[in-house]
């Protein structure tokens, strides 16, 4: 019998997150801050049809940076348990931060145990009122989780974006000035990312129950040109 | 609640219902229970929308309640109605309202007015065919992709039916419809269709004890409701008021007899 090879519990983590940091490389990175009246998510994306940001609640998105696949069976199973929870109880108990923990148990797992690490990372977006706060809940891949005010970068370039949107940052602006800022900070200074590559998504009380909008790509070029 | 991952051969989909189901949460009534009823709505075709026109009386035994809401959007630019067990029936538009929402976050799409029609055949069945209590609801909007408003029936087993005039549902029904075989015309206007949709719901509530007429003691008036291009919209309660007010004096005018009020 063939005794398998000691592997330290560290160099398998390093392993593991090596693994999934070079996954979520790949792919494009997103941003996502508040604005004066709700949060602006923004992400690069070539597809018109494969969504990044999708709508979980009244007052909660999500976004995914990685592989298309295992992020959106994870906004799947979210929207699952936000409508079960809703019907179950009622709308207003559904939170962002519960959900958000799931996930982060869910990732987690995946890292320790799984057969490979997941390589995405997740934003749940929530968009307060006199019940939460508004909040931005990023999950890394390995179940991390921490909560911004302001602004979230996921991705592989996040270190590079996070420190251009900090050096340009004015404070909370309105909705132009907030996707100028975020694209920029997307695209670097090198280059332009034309309006049909963004994937735009606001989250703004207008009187309704449901706060999620998508941007139009002509809406998104007509906000970039102010 | 954990979070509510599926394999890939067990995955409910985009059916809310489906996905509840794998998880064990639908609800079921014990047998034998006397429950209220909801009573008379009508749902009636315009040339360029629907209308809806429902009492506000639930009835058992007695009057069990005099202002509930059997009419509600189920998404922008559809209406749900319900007639039979007022439980269920409450039930069942949060069960409509939640699916159709949910289909649309899961794929990003709108389901379409006929895919929303059917999908409630086989709640209608389950619940008709397993429990004493029935109900019976009925679909109308305004269709975005064939521009024209819609009206569908259901039977009491599911069966999912589409009309070309109008629907009716409840005790009230024989005489509702009586009004509106005699007065629809294709291509009516809204404002017109809010009329004739008014005054079969006030000869309902006339002719049968469990329908509710304009109550102006308390001054509840039967809800009215049109879906067009611009999606689903609640005349306020001044207008309902005014409407109803009208109908009333005019039969008060006429001692009560009915004829001549098509006209």
């Amino acid at each position: 019998m063939s005794m398998p090879f000691y592997v330290s519990p560290e160099q398998l983590t390093k392993d593991r997150a090596e693994f999934a940091q070079k996954g979520i490389a790949r792919g494009r990175s997103m941003v996502a801050t508040t604005y004066d009246k709700g949060v602006l998510l923004v992400a690069e994306n070539p597809s018109a049809s494969l969504n990044k940001i999708s709508e979980i609640y009244d007052r909660i998105a999500f976004a995914g940076v990685g592989k298309y696949n295992e992020f959106d069976r994870l906004r799947e199973a979210g929207i699952r348990w936000a409508d079960g929870t809703g019907y179950t109880y009622s709308r207003e108990d559904v939170d962002a931060r519960a959900l958000a923990n799931y996930y982060a148990q869910y990732l987690g797992s995946m890292f320790a145990e799984g057969p490979k690490p997941l390589e995405i990372e997740i934003l749940i977006a929530q968009l307060g009122n006199e019940l939460r706060p508004t909040k931005l809940y990023h999950l890394a891949y390995e179940g991390t989780i921490t909560d911004e005010e302001r602004f979230a970068v996921l991705g592989g370039d996040a270190d590079t974006i996070k420190q251009r949107f900090v050096d340009a940052d004015q404070g909370t602006s309105d909705l132009a000035g907030a996707l100028h800022h975020a694209v920029s900070a997307l695209s670097g200074p090198d280059r332009v990312i034309p309006a049909t590559d963004l994937e735009v998504a606001i989250l703004e009380d207008r009187g309704a129950r449901r706060t999620f909008t998508r941007v139009s790509d002509a809406d998104v070029a007509e906000l970039l040109t102010h | 609640m954990g979070l509510p991952l599926f394999s890939v051969g067990e995955d409910p989909g985009p059916s809310f219902l489906q996905y509840l189901e794998a998880q064990g949460v639908t609800r079921s009534l014990p047998m034998g229970v006397d429950s209220p009823h909801a009573t008379t709505v009508v749902a009636v075709r315009a040339a360029d929308g629907v209308v809806l026109v429902g009492d506000r009386q639930a009835t058992g035994a007695y009057i069990a309640s005099r202002d509930v809401r059997k009419i509600e959007a189920a998404d922008r630019f559809t209406a749900i109605a319900i007639s039979g067990s007022a439980a269920m029936g409450m039930e069942f538009i949060r069960m409509a309202q939640l699916s159709f929402e949910h289909y649309e976050k899961m794929t990003d799409a709108v389901l379409s007015l006929e895919g929303k029609a059917n999908y409630l055949s086989p709640l209608i069945q389950r619940n008709n065919l397993t429990t004493p209590f029935l109900v019976l609801p009925l679909l109308a909007g305004y269709d975005v992709n064939r521009r024209r408003g819609r009206v569908f029936e259901y039977d009491g087993a599911g069966g999912c039916y589409e009309r070309s005039d109008f629907v009716t549902i409840g005790s009230g029904t024989p005489f509702a419809e009586s009004a509106l075989r005699l007065g629809f015309r294709d291509d009516m206007t809204i404002d017109e269709t809010i009329e004739l949709a008014a005054l079969a719901v006030y000869e309902a509530g006339d002719n049968d004890p469990a329908t509710g007429g304009p109550d102006f003691v308390r001054n509840i008036f039967p809800m009215i409701v049109t879906v067009t291009n611009a999606g689903f919209e609640e005349l306020s309660h001044d207008e309902t008021a005014e409407r109803f007010r009208a109908i009333h004096e005019r039969r008060t005018a006429s001692g009560g007899r009915p004829g001549g009020a098509l006209r």
